[in-house]
């Protein structure tokens, strides 16, 4: 049995697709396909997928992937993908399938580009100049505080027209250490409301670019 | 593919379940806006769970959607925070396809499927900009069209609607959209396009028609104002089923629907008479698809979709004259494909065990039936032809194919009703109950019987439109009597306040100045009424107080077997002289057989143009 990994995009309308939803999803789009992918035994056979590291609701990505498991030999790739699209939703774009190279749980970060208003820039510059950002961050064991600055020392953007373009890396490995980007954005927009230049987080675009494994090479 | 506009990404990132405004969806059509003759916006005046649940919507969407040149988009009632943002942004409501706002349509249609959702229309055309009245928009506003059952009695929602369509959509909206079609190529004005409207059979335009009343407020009578406008609108139905097969896809909701399966219907009325029901009347006559037919079509839409559950949907499936056909053609090819078969509504009365082992995936936890009554003789007043030795018979089945569990439903304040039948409810529970521990059940699995008792209201086209609507105090005392009676733990009683069932019944034999009071409701505040947590009767009641109406007149009295009512120009097919006579056997608790068995000469056959059977 080859765990093969199918990558997509997940863009514009389909940022609000949950993960519970995009399960579903997969599920109709993969029985739709026809493709040989392995059902779980048993006395209600579903098929076996996986997701790895998904996206938080509201942000997108073109680097997404979910593993399923077939019997099928090689090559996957283009056949897959265009077996899966028809049953996609708008902005979900399926890009590719391969066997699976990595585990899932070697991703160890994430990259991002995001997307801010002009005015956000203060914030940034406030961002850099802080000896510390500190970030309540909300798991299921309850609330914690984190340093920012320990895992973005330092942002550098770029000014496009009326928007603000800045690339950073966030820790995203699935049982460690983990940052998400919306946690940064808050902070941003504490010191923009600080500063006298508040913005709001829908001005705001998250678009995950690459998962990373922990020497920093591609996970695929 | 088209970003989405700024102010529409604040409001998604600030409401619940984002999903349901983004439209996208697997299987949902989209076409190039310029390219096409005509554009209409398909309105379910409900939330999107509830409205993508909803067959009807899709057997249109996918027949409108099969000509190249129109395009059929959804739109739904957001739910109250999406409303609200999206009246602070000033975002007027959009069709989920284009995103484009309902103005920008040649049709805006609304189905009308519970009166409830009255004040649901209102708010959507408000939220788009249009005008709420007919009489206050002209052709430069897209034609505002109504259908659904509600429409069966069209005098409390007329005002506002250009046309209703009275009967099945399939032919009758394909027609509408091609006089639209013709209007705008010739550039007919809207009272010749409406004129063209009304030929087309089924098709009621209520400005076409002026209403009287008697002195002491009665209705009177309604009559064609124009030339050429047909006295009374027949109801529309599709005579041969196979003629239109069902969807062959479905736009499959990403944000859980209610009903979340492939879903194909199996055939149209229903043979039982149950003279509660209105279903049950205004469908007539029955219809069957053949089983090649439904498993062919079964088959496509769960390739097309990737569902893998399949429902037989109808008023009554096991009533199809070939169901074992269709279930054994369906099982040739759904295990293979992963597909599992639920049947809904089974009756007591015909529930066997090879049904129960066809379906394949049957919730072994749980099971519905429906004896509405709980004694003999009042089920022999409502014609619901179900015994209590058949209910025994299926409860057995039931139990020894491992359910523990039975729901079920009732109805409170009858015509004829007694206290001796609301203890019949609890006796029903409990000797179900007793069933279940006389017979062999796995040690410590106990059972659960749920009543849920709904309050019953009478509704045009029934033989119990005649009668009056039992009130409010005479409901919550039976309410209160049937707990007293209820002894076992094993036996849960569910019922529902009856003030939502007030409105209801207002509605349903309500007349045109009821639109004042729906609209006066509305600017007061009115929407999500079928939401308990929304619904405010004394709003209601100050609209009604309002408007110098008594809503007491309408559910409160008996309408006299001869007196005129607010329908009248309106033929649904099931004729008065029927539904008096069988109104007079109720009251004699004189069930009447099955139109399979016997005919009762109801007259819907004229519809079909042949005998029924
Ligand atoms: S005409 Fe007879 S068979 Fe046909 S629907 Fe009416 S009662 Fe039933």
């Amino acid at each position: 049995m080859t765990t093969v990994r199918i990558f997509f995009e997940k863009q514009g309308e389909a940022a609000y697709v949950s993960l519970l939803d995009l399960q579903r999803v997969f599920h109709r789009a993969l029985k739709r396909s026809g493709l040989p992918v392995w059902y779980t035994e048993g006395f209600n056979p579903h098929i076996y997928l996986a997701f790895c590291s998904p996206l938080p609701l509201g942000q997108e990505s073109v680097c997404e992937s979910c593993d399923v498991k077939t019997a099928a030999e090689p090559p996957y790739g283009a056949a897959w993908a265009a077996a899966l699209q028809p049953c996609m939703p708008g902005g979900i774009t399926v890009t590719g399938a391969a066997a699976a190279v990595h585990k899932a749980g070697e991703v160890a970060a994430a990259r991002y580009a995001i997307t801010l208003p002009a005015a956000a820039a203060p914030a940034l510059a406030a961002y850099n100049a802080a000896g510390s950002v500190p970030a309540e961050k909300k798991t299921k064991r309850g609330a914690r505080v984190v340093e920012l600055k320990a895992a973005v020392p330092a942002l550098s953007w770029q000014g496009r027209g009326d928007t603000l373009r800045l690339e950073t890396t966030l820790p995203c490995a699935s049982d460690g250490e983990n940052l998400n980007p919306a946690l940064l954005l808050g902070a941003l927009q504490t010191l923009a409301g600080e500063a006298g230049a508040a913005f709001a987080p829908w001005q705001c675009r998250i678009l995950r670019t690459a998962l990373l494994l922990p020497d920093g090479t591609p996970f695929c | 593919m088209p970003e989405l506009p700024q102010s529409l990404k604040q409001a998604l990132s600030l409401v619940q379940k984002p999903g349901r405004y983004t439209g996208g969806e697997p299987g949902c059509i989209c076409k190039d806006a310029a390219a096409v003759d005509v554009r209409m916006a398909f309105c379910f005046p409900d939330t999107y769970e509830i409205g993508m649940s909803f067959l009807g919507m899709k057997i249109l969407y996918e027949l409108l959607n099969a000509h190249e040149n129109w395009w059929c988009e959804r739109c739904f009632l957001p739910w109250v925070d999406m409303k609200a943002e999206m009246e602070r942004l000033g975002i007027p409501l959009y069709a989920l396809e284009s995103k484009d706002p309902l103005t920008a349509f040649d049709i805006v249609g609304f189905s009308l499927e519970y009166e409830l959702c009255y004040t649901n229309v209102l708010a959507m055309l408000r939220l788009a900009g249009i005008p709420l009245r007919a009489a206050e928009r002209d052709g430069r506003w897209p034609l505002i069209i109504a259908g659904g059952p509600c429409v069966c009695n069209a005098e409390p929602m007329a005002d506002f609607f250009d046309a209703m369509q009275l009967g099945e959509g399939e032919e009758m909206l394909q027609s509408i959209c091609a006089a639209v079609e013709a209007a705008k190529k010739h550039g007919w004005s809207r009272e010749r396009l409406l004129r063209e409207l009304a030929a087309i059979p089924g098709v009621y335009v209520p400005a076409f028609y002026d209403v009287e009343y008697e002195a002491d407020g009665r209705f009177k009578a309604i009559r064609p104002n124009r030339p050429g406008v047909p006295p009374k609108v027949t109801r529309a139905i599709v005579r041969d089923l196979d003629s239109i097969p069902p969807p062959r896809d479905f736009v499959v909701p990403m944000v859980g629907a209610v009903q979340d399966r492939a879903c194909v219907e199996v055939l149209r009325g229903c043979v039982r008479g149950c003279r509660f029901c209105q279903a049950g009347q205004i469908y007539r006559p029955f219809r069957e698809r053949s089983p090649a037919v439904i498993s062919e079509s079964a088959r496509a839409l769960c390739q097309n979709t990737g569902y893998d559950e399949l429902s037989l949907s109808s008023l009554s499936t096991s009533d199809h004259s070939r169901l074992e056909e269709i279930l054994d053609a369906v099982n040739a090819w759904a295990p293979g494909e992963h597909v599992s078969l639920s049947l809904p509504s089974l009756r007591v009365d015909n529930f066997s065990r090879s049904l129960v082992e066809k379906t394949t995936r049957v919730r072994k936890s749980g099971l519905t039936f429906a004896p509405e009554a709980g004694t003999q003789r009042l089920r022999d007043v409502i014609n619901k032809n179900v015994t209590w030795e058949q209910l025994e018979r299926t409860c057995r089945i039931a139990f020894s194919q491992g359910y523990t569990a039975v729901k079920l439903y009732f109805m409170m304040g009858l015509p004829t009703e007694t206290l001796e039948d609301i203890k019949g409810i609890a006796d029903t529970c409990q000797k179900v109950v007793d069933l279940y521990y006389s017979l062999d059940h796995a040690k410590g699995r106990g059972v659960q019987v749920t009543a849920s008792v709904a309050c019953f209201v009478p509704k045009p086209w029934t033989p119990f439109q005649f009668c009056a609507q039992d009130r409010r105090e005479a409901l919550r005392e039976k309410q209160r009597y049937l707990l007293s009676c209820v002894r076992s733990r094993k036996v849960k009683v569910n019922y529902h306040d009856s003030a939502t069932s007030v409105l209801e019944g207002v509605f349903a034999k309500g007349d045109r100045r009821l639109g004042r009071v729906i609209e006066a409701a509305f600017e007061a505040g009115a929407c999500y009424d079928t939401w308990e947590e929304f619904f405010d009767y004394d709003r209601w009641l100050a609209a009604f107080a309002a408007c110098g109406l008594d809503p007491d007149f309408y559910n409160y009295r008996p309408l006299g077997v001869e007196e005129p009512a607010p329908w009248d120009h309106l033929d649904a097919g099931v004729s008065r002289r029927y539904l008096a006579r069988e109104y007079q056997k109720a009251l004699r608790a004189e069930p009447s057989p099955p139109c399979n068995r016997q005919c009762s000469g109801c007259g819907a056959d004229k519809l079909l143009g042949r005998p029924c059977f």
